[in-house]
């Protein structure tokens, strides 16, 4: 076996070390897992990818073991590719069948020569996103079920651990192990390509990237379950794909960077969300100023981005109401009127139960609580948001605007039987007291 | 109580680091924690003095045994996946300080252990034979 290259040079460590910075970008180790992966699957194919992610896993284990005595490589990067492929080369080559079943990937793995020649392992950054986006592509496949999908892109693009993937979902480490199990299964049985799907294709295939990408962020997002620092990663990690996404010419499309800009847009407000207690804060009690200036600055230029063509995705709805809140100095100089045409707009392509109740937020807003109410009781389905606790804390917030403490009381008493989370149980139970109060 | 001091007047201590399989689970962000923490241990110890070697071992080893080395296998442990992953020696202080910095080493957390043995003075025939010329060796 191969031994692993290690840093050429001894530990050069200066003697006020202490406080020292080990010059490790912070998540290097999970981002380079996912380009890893990529690049790892670009040269072995996708029938390879549980190798892919087992060299790479290796490959950070010995990393975090022998850079310690060794010092940090003056190219972290490079170093943690060049062991994981020694590793997948060592591994190809030991199993003697696989010479005469895929003689094109031992071509690749020893040249001419017979010495390893691998093509592609320069730090081409364009022949580095193409695979990306290739295994983008793949963990989005309408073979594989949403939930399949998204456990996969984590895994493989973002390099978190089933454990991590698990804690952010709520479900149990075992059925997430189960679930790659059966992703990768799938993408064997159905031979599924590594490709940029084809123009043609293209604009379907788009729609799966975007809506796993949706999903993940929203994971992250929502404030209904899971641990608050794994959900602030999710939202990050579908940002970053967005990012790479919409930064190639076969995902540079209007609709990319209006859900780019809806995500932008949104998480921009998230460290506002929470007091210093960890109190979860209504949109009107948020401290402004700690709405991420930078990431509503990014989020605006990609909402520009998006209307440059003739699609009016929900995506594109969406972040336009996401940017009247960003841009608005306060609740109440809030274009109150904008947001109420875009929920109506976003009604008639999604007529779901849930806009439709944030729609009669915005009517409350601009027509006052009694208007609201009757939106809310003109929300078709609305039956379908009886064990929705948002709805009955709707319900008594409007109620308990008007006076009718009482009926806003119990609103709120049968919210707090629904909901999931203590921020959102202690929110409630905040506006419960409110209203026994006065 | 504190630790009863072998015989030896030991001043090294060689700390010998075991992986038994816990990095298997680890995920990458937790390995860039861990390794982030293991570099920040090295540079104290540096720092302190205290460092006289670190090397760490390649795992890919094997076990001779039997007459004449007839017996080569993959290693006594390979079903506990239990290695050597690396050494340290320290110099300085007594066993039980050497014990309080291998408390420290930031992988006990993920589940590895290490081994901690006062390194014995040079035996003086190991003395005799580095006096001696090099051809009257030959």
């Amino acid at each position: 076996m191969t031994p692993p290259e290690s840093a050429s040079s001894a530990p050069d460590r200066d003697e006020s070390a202490g406080e020292a910075v080990h010059g490790l970008t912070e998540h290097l180790f999970r981002h380079e897992s996912g380009r890893m992966v990529s690049i790892l699957t670009g040269i072995f194919g996708l029938q390879r990818l549980q190798l892919a992610e087992d060299v790479v896993q290796e490959a950070l284990i010995r990393a975090m073991k022998t850079w310690p005595f060794y010092g940090i490589p003056d190219n972290p990067t490079a170093w943690l590719l060049r062991t994981a492929r020694n590793l997948a080369t060592d591994q190809i080559r030991r199993e003697t069948n696989f010479r005469e079943k895929q003689p094109d990937i031992i071509a690749a793995v020893e040249g001419p020569a017979g010495g390893i020649t691998l093509p592609r392992i320069a730090d081409d950054g364009n022949e580095f996103q193409d695979d990306h986006l290739r295994l983008m592509f793949v963990c989005c496949h309408p073979v594989l079920p949403p939930e399949v999908q998204s456990a996969l892109a984590l895994k493989t693009l973002c390099g978190f651990s089933p454990a991590e993937i698990a804690r952010g979902f709520l479900v149990s480490e075992a059925a997430i192990a189960k679930r790659l199990t059966r992703a990768r299964r799938r993408l064997q049985e159905e031979n599924i390509p590594f490709e940029i799907p084809p123009a043609a294709e293209l604009p379907g295939r788009l729609g799966g990237v975007w809506q796993t990408l949706y999903l993940l962020f929203n994971e992250g997002y929502k404030a209904s379950q899971g641990e608050e620092v794994v959900r602030a990663d999710l939202c990050a990690e579908a940002i970053r794909l967005g990012t790479v996404l919409a930064s190639h010419p076969a995902g540079n499309h209007p609709t990319t960077h209006a859900l780019l800009a809806l995500m932008l847009l949104s998480a921009a407000r998230l460290p506002a969300r929470v007091d210093a207690a960890g109190n979860l804060l209504r949109l009107e009690e948020q401290d402004r100023s700690r709405w991420d200036r930078t990431m509503i600055a990014r989020g605006l230029q990609h909402l520009a981005a998006s209307a440059g063509g003739t699609s009016l995705s929900e995506y594109h709805l969406q972040a336009g109401i996401a940017a009247c809140h960003s841009l608005a100095a306060s609740e109440d100089a809030t274009d109150w009127p904008r947001i109420l045409k875009l929920y109506d707009q976003l009604l008639a392509v999604n007529a779901s139960p849930v806009v439709a109740l944030n729609r009669a937020v915005a009517v409350a807003r601009l027509h006052g609580p009694a208007a609201g109410l009757q939106a809310v009781a003109e929300i078709p389905d609305r039956e379908r948001l009886d064990d929705y606790h948002l709805l009955h804390a709707v319900v008594g917030e409007l109620e308990h605007q008007r006076g009718h403490d009482e009926i806003a009381a119990a609103h709120f008493r049968r919210a707090l039987e629904l909901v999931e989370t203590r921020a959102e149980r202690d929110l409630l139970a905040r506006r419960l007291e409110d209203c026994l109060e006065r | 109580m504190p630790p009863t001091l072998p015989s030896t007047a030991a001043t090294e201590y060689m700390l010998l680091f075991r992986t038994l399989g816990w990095e298997e689970n680890l995920s990458p962000q937790q390995m860039q924690d861990i390794l982030d923490r293991t570099l920040g241990w090295f540079d104290r110890l540096h720092a302190e003095g205290r460092l006289k070697a670190a090397q760490p071992l390649f795992e890919e080893g094997k076990i001779v045994s039997g007459r004449g080395g007839a017996v080569v296998s993959d290693g006594p442990f390979a079903e506990s996946k239990e290695t050597i992953a690396g050494y340290l020696i320290v110099r300085g202080g007594t066993l039980a300080d050497a014990l309080a910095i291998a408390q420290t080493w930031p992988m006990l957390e993920a589940g590895a252990n290490v081994e901690v043995r006062p390194v014995a003075p040079e035996c003086p025939s190991f003395q005799r034979i580095l006096a001696r010329p090099l051809h009257d060796a030959a």
